[in-house]
């Protein structure tokens, strides 16, 4: 028996994900580019911190640079190995659409959950969240996020990622687009 | 898989923006706005404690335009309330059939807050039953809970099948920690019974009824065999009740047929379309069982 949520996409983005590990907590990154990781700037709180891959291995991470506003950050991990995620706009998803998350809820290594997209977008006027959470541009979706699952992907049905899990408001999963790690990187490039 | 969990995606986004096309934002309280289901032309039905306020009130239609709306009546009961905007100006919901429904069935929550796009949970039928009074006085027609998390501003919207078949209004503040759905049946009575006279007319005895017990020698001595009845505390003048010249101390056990011995049972025989029906009550007064005929009033509403 198989269920529609076990999917080969599931399986296939697994493979990108890592544990990053600083003091007793855990979060959750992937592979941006080769030997390239993005997280949460909240997950990546040193200049160099221990990265787990899939099989158990571990390599050390330094962090390139961290937007605290955007809560972004973007490691080198030399020596990762791993294949780079699929991406798609986020601006594209349907409400209802399926999405998954992968990551590590209270420790909890590579744990799947599923869920669908909510709305993109701010959170309207008046809703229960502080106005610095409530302004900015959030995949939002309805599914069930830990800590843990900080810095980890949000998916689409087909595994192509569209966000970084970052906080959980009135009990929302929000996630930070993808798009915005690469307005990150066209900045600091410029 | 991945093609069938892709497909499946689709068709619940699909069932999204085909719900979402007669889907409202309803802005009748302070700060965030509630959602509202288009459910006739110019009727727009949203939850009762979502509506605060009776004045000044707006929808925001689907393709964002803010329109103003009137308050045709609230059911607290049922706690729904009902809203008219100028016919015309967005689809009709289509409606399902939540009788067919059974725990584990998938389902949708479909709402709307401001003019951004439609907001959606997904989540499956956890229970469904029978005909259910509910802790505000309402009678509502089918017990349909659902795992839908009712994120704030869901509430008002709409339960909707993979289809895109709207099953009723989720209702936000009926019951925690599940979702509470009024089913297609109820709201549709309540926008009747709403848009017919502004409000919805329960049926009123005007008399106040404790439950009590029957000793063995009353029991014999009235020539009945149920073990209770329901004592009358007090009578209202002019009330349907004194009307009829019940008396306190009588005891009623029947009332339009159907033995009573708890209220519950009394307030169920006056929930439906009875107010102006006449109904055969029996009652025990001075140890000999009587009958007597109650014409059904219309029970006072609070604060008119």
């Amino acid at each position: 028996m198989t269920s529609p949520f076990h999917t080969v996409a599931a399986d296939w983005l697994d493979q990108s994900v890592v544990e990053i590990r600083l003091d007793h907590s855990v979060g959750s990154g992937f592979t941006w580019a080769f030997d390239v990781v993005v997280t949460n700037a909240h997950v990546a709180r040193a200049s160099r911190l221990e990265v787990r891959l899939p099989d158990g291995q571990t390599r050390m991470a330094r962090l390139r640079l961290a937007d605290r506003e955007h809560d972004i950050a973007i490691l080198d991990v030399p020596g990762l190995g791993l294949p780079a995620v699929l991406r798609r706009d986020p601006g594209l998803l349907r409400p209802g659409e399926a999405v998954f998350a992968i990551g590590h809820p209270w420790g909890v290594p590579h744990a799947f959950c599923s869920g669908v997209v909510h709305a993109f977008g701010p959170l309207p006027p008046g809703y229960p969240v502080p106005d610095g959470v409530r302004r900015r541009t959030w995949v939002q979706a309805d599914l069930r996020l830990a800590p843990g699952n900080s810095g980890g992907p949000l998916a689409d049905a087909s595994g192509r990622v569209v966000g970084i899990n970052t906080m959980i408001a009135a009990g929302l999963a929000l996630a930070v687009p993808v798009t915005e790690v690469d307005a990150l990187v066209a900045r600091r490039a410029a | 898989m991945t093609a069938t969990l892709a497909a499946f995606s689709d068709q619940l986004a699909d069932a999204v923006a085909r719900a979402a096309d007669t889907i409202v934002s309803v802005h009748a309280r302070p700060r965030l706005p509630s959602s509202g289901v288009h459910w006739r032309d110019g009727i727009v039905v949203s939850t009762d404690g979502t509506v605060r306020r009776e004045q000044d009130l707006s929808v925001t239609l689907p393709n964002g335009r803010r329109v103003p709306a009137e308050l045709a009546g609230r059911d607290p009961g049922t706690d729904l309330a009902v809203l008219r905007i100028q016919p015309g100006q967005l689809p009709v919901t289509s409606l399902g059939d939540p009788a067919t429904l059974r725990p584990g069935h998938l389902v949708l929550a479909v709402g709307r807050l401001g003019d951004a796009g439609p907001r959606t949970a997904f989540g499956a039928v956890s229970a469904v039953g029978g005909k259910w009074r509910c802790w505000k006085g309402g009678e509502i027609d089918l017990w349909l809970q659902s795992d839908l998390t009712i994120y704030p501003g869901l509430g008002g919207g709409a339960l909707v099948s993979p289809e895109g078949a709207v099953l009723g209004v989720n209702s936000g503040g009926l019951s925690r920690p599940l979702a509470t759905t009024i089913p297609v049946a109820t709201v549709t009575r309540t926008i009747e019974q709403i848009v017919a006279k502004g409000y919805v007319a329960r049926g009123w005895l005007g008399a106040a009824m404790q439950p009590v017990h029957f000793s063995e020698a009353t029991r014999r001595r009235a020539g009945i065999t149920q073990e209770g009845g329901l004592v009358i505390l007090s009578v209202e003048p002019d009330a349907p009740a004194a009307l009829a010249g019940l008396m306190v101390g009588d005891v009623l056990v029947a009332l339009d047929g159907r033995a009573v011995s708890h209220s519950d049972q009394v307030l169920e025989q006056l929930a439906g379309d009875v107010v102006g029906r006449t109904m055969a009550a029996e009652l025990v007064r001075g140890g000999r069982l009587e009958r007597v005929e109650l014409l059904i009033g219309e029970r006072p509403r609070p604060g008119r």
